[in-house]
């Protein structure tokens, strides 16, 4: 009876925990890495059905992108986009980033992707963004450290003028950031929050906070995501303060133990 | 009869050869301390330090991170006791500083009695482990505490938290 009691309690967790879907192994991957995606499209317009074709694309939502060599036409996918089954509503599919796409390391920031009926009249909502881990060093106007965090990791974000492109960026006097949170729904986690950026060297500017600290998610949820931008001003041409915001930057959590 | 002879004579030799052969225990120099009383007493947290461990693999630049003074880290106290042989109690008082140990109380253990690597804090089914980076034996009066954070499903390092503290 004891040991019945103990294998029950052992699959609690089991079926307790929700896996996170879709899912891609491995969880790190460069551009040059094979990745396999696992996806289970019940609940979406792809449910039931027998035959699913990936429409796979580089860099969404960024300057560079790039439809994947498989993708075919919309209303004729390639048959080298089908996903492999993997049971009912389940499909899989492998690729490595600079075949898929065409493009190399450097140009590989991201990519995303969605499901679809060989013919286009049935397709899941866009899965993005997953980013490449670089396998150089590329550095950027908006940075973090480290450069994967979890929930309760003290995050660092840097705002480096030397490699700002527009010009308000170059000419801003740097002096808050502001972060906004999301759960695994993608809804807003409390309000923005605003915090000081103090001058870390001679063209950078850093501000720290620990997600965790900070926001609170709903029961049952978990914070999954953020984005962060850098507030400060410029003069106009009268020489009057005028309050300026760099573009969003997306960050993801990695799930660490 | 006289190959015999030598044959026996080397095999004795080979045998003795390699049963002589075992390797030195890397024994401390001078009086051997106790590392395990070392660790009891009360400690403070004096500076913190994060690392991107990926970073550090790639030989990219920013690499580690003082965090001392971002938080109130130095708040953290944590006091370890033991019965003289064995470890006991511990109890952390975090302050306002963030979290560096799951539990405030609990009872610790360590790996090897003798050599500890790793200190393993309990309170109930909670645990929580920190690899130990320095004694504080000797001219070193500072006690370090590393912890890692791994990627959840290929095990591979991403971040370690380098913690210490002195006797207060």
């Amino acid at each position: 009876m004891k040991q019945l009691l103990y294998s029950l309690l052992l699959l609690v967790p089991v079926f307790g925990a929700k896996a996170q879907n879709p899912s891609l192994f491995p969880s790190s991957f460069t551009a040059e890495d094979e990745v396999t995606i696992s996806i289970d499209v019940t609940g979406t317009g792809m449910a039931g059905v027998a035959d699913a074709y990936i429409w796979i694309f580089s860099n969404p939502d960024l300057s560079g992108g790039a439809d994947g060599v498989t993708n075919g036409q919309w209303g004729n996918s390639a048959e080298a986009a089908k996903m492999t089954p993997a049971g009912p509503n389940k499909f899989t599919f492998k690729f490595i980033g600079t075949t898929m796409f065409g493009q190399t390391p450097a140009q590989l920031k991201s990519f995303g992707f969605l499901l679809k009926k060989k013919d286009g009249s049935a397709q899941t909502p866009d899965y993005k963004p997953y980013f490449f881990d670089p396998l150089i060093f590329v550095p950027t106007m908006a940075r973090i450290f480290p450069s994967k965090v979890d929930r309760d990791d003290v995050v660092t974000v840097n705002f480096d003028k030397m490699h700002a492109s527009s010009i308000n960026d170059q000419r801003m006097a740097p002096a808050t950031f502001t972060i906004t949170m999301f759960d695994d729904l993608n809804n807003a986690v409390g309000s923005p929050l605003s915090l000081p950026l103090r001058k870390t060297d001679v063209t950078i500017w850093s501000g720290s906070f620990i997600p965790e600290a900070s926001f609170t998610a709903a029961a049952g949820r978990r914070l999954f995501k953020f984005k962060y931008r850098f507030n400060g001003s410029i003069l106009d041409v009268n020489g009057a303060p005028s309050s300026v915001s760099t573009a969003d930057v997306d960050v993801t959590f990695t799930r660490m133990k | 009869m006289k190959s015999i002879n030598k044959t026996a004579i080397l095999l004795v030799l080979c045998v003795a050869l390699f049963t002589s052969c075992k390797p030195d225990a890397l024994k401390e120099l001078g009086a051997e301390r106790d590392l395990l009383s070392s660790l009891q007493g009360n400690w403070k947290l004096v500076k913190a330090t994060q690392v991107d461990e990926e970073a550090k693999v790639k030989g990219f630049p920013y690499q580690q991170l003082d965090i001392t003074n971002l938080f109130p880290y130095t708040s953290f106290m944590f006091t370890l006791n033991t019965d003289g042989s064995n470890p006991t109690g511990f109890t952390a008082t975090p302050g306002n500083s963030p979290k560096i140990i799951k539990l405030n109380s609990g009872t610790w253990k360590v790996d090897n009695l003798k050599y500890p690597k790793n200190l393993f804090f309990t309170n109930g089914t909670i645990q929580d482990t920190v690899s130990l980076g320095g004694y504080p034996v000797g001219a070193t009066t500072l006690l370090k505490l590393r912890k890692e954070k791994r990627d959840f499903v290929s095990g591979k390092l991403l971040i370690s938290y380098t913690y210490e503290f002195t006797k207060k």
